[in-house]
């Protein structure tokens, strides 16, 4: 077995988290209308403790404690392609590992928050919204690691500095956009309303969206290079 | 390669010298993880000590009303700040990420610089954004129960003080390699001020038994100003040497060569022309 066909095995798990990332966000029910931030302790408990809501929300958020951190593998992967670019020095690829190590372990924690808010639903009402507000503020704020691993990618794309680059540029300037479309989340502290809120458009919908369009558009470029070089290794051997 | 074209830096505006290092620096990559460092750490000061006044932290020992109080006070403040940093938070990955290149240019095993790597990726979570979702999710609801809003406050101040493991063991990882490499990256006694501020963070142990009193407290003398001035030393330290690390900087694998002494001629070679 050749070295990249390990490596398709890893790219083809991307597709797989994908479907079951995406079943987990209409499983959910306070996704596909997400939850407001201005609901009372008690509308928040009455929605954890509605026979209709309760199982969907405990099925798909241990469906999401299981793979929550499934894209670790395809940042593996790019990190194997950072380290083909023209570098000096191994620092951009260490960098997306250590993105890699931070980022989807906050998003395991606000799965944590939500299975708890849904653990006991008999709790006092005050407690249900501290675990709800914690588990929407962790997962809507933590955007930093991801920020941080497109700015980071885009950077070693422009230095890649070789007739043949391993990434083409668009790439990089399409990491930047994604990069800015996750700001405003950061800010989700700010409004109980409108689109900073965490129910709002930027915060919800822009940043999940430039997460999918990333996984999406990611996973077809790491393809065409994995196959690439699959295929110059077939000619090698 | 551009870089095989290297002439010395241009005069002219800042823009047009940072362009020309963008284009024909060899030690581009270092040197943007280096700014990093610098941008990080005084947007670290100015976020913590300015915008939200976390640090010095509150007193440990308020009631519920006095906590709510104190989040009524700052409530702007807190939200802005921290929104700020989750911003920001992702500039450590390159931080490490220099760090641990630091170690892998010594001559030891790699194992000391991806230790360092995963333990630091790892710190930013406990250290410092566990601190930022508690206060923030206090600070949204100023209504909440306030016995709820006091329990959010000793999560967000004594994760944030009370992490104190990945700094010992990463600190200490970072002195061993030190003080074993032959490649002279650091000086040796850079090693041992790693042991110190290792022991900085045993001493801050006691903020989990006392939650009251000017020593022991989360932002006591020995566990908050002992500890804060040993780590601030420390980190203007480390800073100045990595600079000088990537001056010195030859891409080579044996020792790293001295800088040029002022006066002396400074040896030719495309390096050199890199500042």
């Amino acid at each position: 077995m050749r070295r990249a066909d390990g490596e398709v095995i890893l790219l083809w798990t991307l597709p797989v988290v994908g479907i079951i990332w995406i079943s987990v966000f209409l499983l959910f029910p306070g996704f596909v209308h997400p939850m407001s931030p201005t609901m009372s302790a008690e509308e928040v408990a009455a929605f954890y403790r509605d026979p209709g809501n309760l199982p969907r929300i405990r099925y798909s958020m241990i469906v999401f404690n299981w793979f929550a951190v499934g894209l670790i593998p395809i940042l593996a992967l790019i990190v194997l392609q950072m380290r083909r670019m023209a570098h000096r020095t191994p620092i951009f690829s260490y960098a997306i590992i250590a993105c890699a190590a931070g980022g989807p372990t906050i998003f395991l924690m606000a799965d944590l928050f939500w299975l708890l808010a849904a653990f006991r639903p008999e709790r006092d009402p005050e407690l249900i919204l501290l675990f709800n507000d914690m588990a929407w503020v962790t997962f809507s704020s933590q955007v930093g690691f991801l920020i941080a691993q497109s700015v980071i990618l885009a950077l070693a794309i422009f230095l890649d500095r070789q007739p043949r680059p391993v990434f083409e540029r668009w790439v990089a300037h399409f990491n930047l956009l994604v990069a800015v479309a996750m700001v405003p989340a950061c800010f989700v502290g700010l409004a109980m309303e409108g689109p900073i809120a965490w129910d709002g458009l930027l915060t919800f919908w822009l940043r999940n969206a430039a997460v999918g369009l990333w996984i999406v558009v990611m996973g077809i470029v790491l393809g065409r290079l994995i196959q690439r070089q699959r295929a110059a290794e077939g000619v090698a051997a | 390669m551009s870089d095989s074209a290297t002439g010395p830096e241009p005069s002219g505006s800042l823009l047009q010298r940072i362009g020309w290092h963008w284009r024909h620096d060899p030690k581009i990559e270092l040197w943007l993880a280096w700014w990093t460092m610098v941008v990080f750490y005084n947007l670290f000061g100015l976020l913590f000590f300015v915008v939200t006044r976390t640090q010095p932290p509150p007193k440990p020992w308020w009631g519920p009303e006095r906590v709510v109080q104190w989040f009524e006070e700052m409530h702007h403040g807190l939200l802005i700040g921290f929104a700020f940093v989750f911003l920001i938070s992702g500039m450590t990955a390159i931080m490490n990420a220099l760090l641990a290149y630091s170690i892998r240019r010594m001559s030891v095993s790699r194992a000391f610089a991806y230790s360092y790597l995963v333990i630091y990726a790892l710190s930013t979570l406990p250290g410092m954004l566990l601190l930022g979702i508690g206060v923030t999710v206090a600070a949204m609801r100023p209504d909440r129960d306030p016995e709820i809003v006091r329990w959010l406050y000793d999560f967000a101040f004594m994760t944030f003080d009370g992490t104190m493991g990945v700094f010992l063991v990463g600190s200490l990882v970072w002195m061993v390699a030190i003080l074993i490499d032959k490649n002279r990256v650091f000086p040796k006694w850079f090693g041992y001020f790693c042991l110190c501020n290792a022991l900085t963070e045993v001493v801050v142990a006691p903020a989990w038994i006392f939650n009251e009193g000017w020593v022991f407290g989360w932002n006591g003398v020995i566990t908050w100003w002992f500890q804060v001035f040993v780590f601030g030393t420390y980190t203007g330290v480390f800073i100045t040497l990595l600079r000088k690390m990537i001056l010195r900087e030859d891409f080579g694998t044996g020792p790293l060569p001295e800088l040029a002494t002022d006066g002396a001629p400074e040896r030719s070679g495309p390096m050199q022309a890199a500042r």
